[in-house]
């Protein structure tokens, strides 16, 4: 998967790239609107990581360049403009999502991972660790080929560590995931604890592997045992 | 009140105060000139009946009009006028007269003269005259009226026009303000100076709103940077005081950009960025967040009670909206007890949602300050949000607390926003 990311922060851009690589994306750079312009105008990218607000000029004009070239990248917007014009202006460009900063790497690559399930139809939309998978067309998942039936939150949950494997997730993390902005103003995330184990039963009566570490009462862990 | 009322009100004042001024000094100017005019009437009369005397020596009597004798001695120097009242026997009431005595001395002889003068007459005119003369000033007055109060509607139809389009006017629409020209240079003169004020303000909102944008910016750009960093040192394998640690810093930069978000957010209601554009469904907006909230309430094991009584609709963005109901609600989570209850109701014009909890020694005037967090966790942000989108789109809050802690949102209706 090739990832072209336009972001005039450089500590940014080499800190999302580095995490992208060893994710297994390709990646490309960009700090500026000319450079950005003239990297899609000759390359072609599955996705675009779009900072809108650049030195030399809007990257809401780099969304309206992206359409009319009919490139079929998805993008994702990222800005540290929280504002409402902006979203409501990029998703309206045809922007495939929004990520406001500061925001985390797990919650990109969920993202990306969403985007870019959306992008094709060649059988991508099933995701497989060990003994599991997951059906992202279906929403649902298998444990050695059983279905198990989960709740819309233990679904997604589940799906955010499989995307995330092997990355430590604070609590807080899952809960701004699974709430989006409502959960910044509920200062108990205790209820993470609650799908978690509902989660955690299903599995286990399905006869598969608890794959989730805690990790000092504060993260999770999923990954190989 | 309007001005034209306001005109009309005063002229209608002044104009009564002048009426009856005019018609009490024209009633005695009239008075005083039917009363020469009798005295007039009177001395001729005497001139006349001297020059009869003189000539035929005849005293010509007809009571109660002429009365002539003859007399020894003058007991009086001057002719004499007064009033008097003679009983009139065939309409059997007191008549009024006005009575002229004199003393003139013909070939030798006193002769006593009373001339009378009935001035009944003259009264029934008087009366007549003044209440001619009323009409017709009230009608001449009241022809003005009309025809000012015409005159300034016109004249001031453009002003209201004007009036209207600066009440209608908005920052946040990219249109300029654009003032009708009329042909009075006190308008005109107006006009210019609304116009280049709201050009300012403009400049001045626009170059606000970019700087809060630009400092939201700036603060979360480094602190995304952290975040990461933080994030990427979280995957190596820490003991557990180091994780601890980088945890907490994770949290930390985490409120840092939340706060920083909330204080742009606030600056942007204040300065009324989100435009009220349509009539939103509370009720609608209620039921979703307590769905939403489900999970939340049960891991606090609250029972939420909802009585959706009326329907309720309020000119707001939808956004804002859903913000205040969400804040409202998280604030009725993160200050509940375990096991307590929330109870949301909806009445006409109305929503009041109630919690149980601990006292917190906060009252209505200090709950919605800034930074003021009572014994939860929180950011003291949360009601300063409630409170300033409720001032911005003419909603009154109120905090009661007896036993339990309730928030009241009640409409407000402005006089001035009947349209």
């Amino acid at each position: 998967m090739k990832i072209l990311i336009i972001e005039d922060e450089t500590d940014l851009l080499i800190l999302i790239s580095n995490y992208l690589v060893k994710e297994n994306y390709t990646c490309e750079l960009a700090e500026n609107f000319k450079n950005a312009n003239e990297k899609l105008s000759i390359f072609e990218y599955d996705l675009i990581l779009l900072d809108i607000s650049l030195p030399d000029g809007n990257g809401l004009e780099l969304l309206k360049t992206i359409k009319k070239l009919q490139i079929k990248s998805g993008v994702i917007i990222i800005s540290a403009k929280n504002s409402l014009d902006d979203k409501i202006n990029g998703l309206d460009l045809g922007a495939d999502d929004y990520l406001t900063k500061p925001f985390q790497l797990s919650e990109l690559n969920s993202r990306i991972k969403a985007v870019l399930r959306r992008q094709q139809f060649d059988g991508s939309n099933i995701l497989i660790f060990n003994e599991i998978s997951i059906n992202t067309e279906s929403k649902s998942a298998t444990i050695y080929g059983k279905t198990i039936t989960l709740t819309k939150k233990e679904y997604d949950l589940f799906l955010y560590f499989i995307i995330n494997k092997n990355r430590v997730l604070t609590k807080e993390v899952i809960a701004e995931h699974l709430w989006n902005d409502n959960i910044a103003l509920v200062d108990n995330f205790d209820f993470i604890y609650t799908h978690l184990n509902n989660l955690r039963k299903k599995i286990k009566s399905a006869g598969g592997k608890d794959y989730v570490k805690t990790i000092y009462g504060m993260g999770y862990k999923f990954g190989e045992l | 009140m309007k001005f034209l009322t306001k005109i009309n009100r005063n002229f209608f004042i002044m104009f009564t105060i002048i009426l009856i001024f005019i018609s009490i000094v024209g009633y005695y100017v009239l008075a005083a000139i039917l009363m020469d005019d009798a005295k007039e009437n009177l001395m001729e009369k005497e001139a006349l009946i001297k020059n009869q005397i003189a000539e035929t020596g005849i005293l010509p009597n007809m009571y109660p009009l002429i009365e002539v004798k003859k007399i020894n001695k003058r007991t009086i120097a001057k002719p004499l006028f007064r009033k008097i009242f003679i009983q009139d026997n065939l309409e059997d009431e007191l008549e009024p007269f006005l009575e002229y005595s004199n003393q003139v001395k013909i070939n030798d002889t006193i002769y006593y003269i009373r001339l009378r003068q009935s001035t009944f007459e003259n009264e029934d005119l008087l009366t007549l005259l003044a209440l001619s003369f009323f009409i017709l000033l009230f009608f001449v007055f009241g022809i003005s009226f009309f025809i000012t109060k015409k005159m300034n509607k016109t004249v001031w139809k453009d002003f209201e026009k004007n009036l209207h389009t600066i009440e209608n006017f908005s920052f946040i629409e990219t249109k300029n303000l654009t003032l009708l020209k009329s042909d009075i240079e006190e308008f005109d003169r107006l006009n210019k100076v609304i116009a280049s004020l709201t050009e300012k303000l403009k400049s001045d909102y626009l170059s606000l709103k970019e700087f809060t944008e630009n400092a939201s910016h700036e603060i979360q750009t480094p602190l995304s940077i952290v975040m990461l960093n933080l994030e990427e040192v979280l995957q190596q394998n820490l003991n557990k005081e180091t994780f601890k640690k980088v945890h907490a810093s994770i949290n930390a930069v985490k409120r840092l950009s939340t706060l920083n978000q909330s204080l742009v957010l606030l600056t942007k209601i204040e300065n009324r960025q989100f435009e009220a554009d349509r009539k939103v469904n509370i009720n609608e907006i209620v039921k979703n967040k307590i769905k939403e909230f489900t999970n939340l309430f049960e891991t606090k094991k609250l029972k939420v009670e909802f009585l959706n009584n009326h329907e309720f609709h309020i000119k707001i963005n939808e956004q804002l909206a859903e913000l205040l109901i969400v804040n409202l609600l998280s604030n009725a989570i993160n200050h509940n007890i375990d096991n307590g209850f929330i109870q949301i109701e909806i009445n006409e014009n109305e929503l009041k949602i109630c919690n149980s909890g601990e006292n917190n020694g906060l009252t209505n005037e200090t709950i919605f300050n800034r930074f003021v967090k009572g014994n939860s966790k929180s950011y003291g942000l949360g009601l300063a949000i409630v409170k300033n989108i409720c001032e911005t789109n003419q909603i009154e809050i109120k905090y009661l607390k007896n036993i339990l802690h309730c928030f009241v949102l009640k409409q407000k209706f402005c006089e001035n926003s009947v349209s």
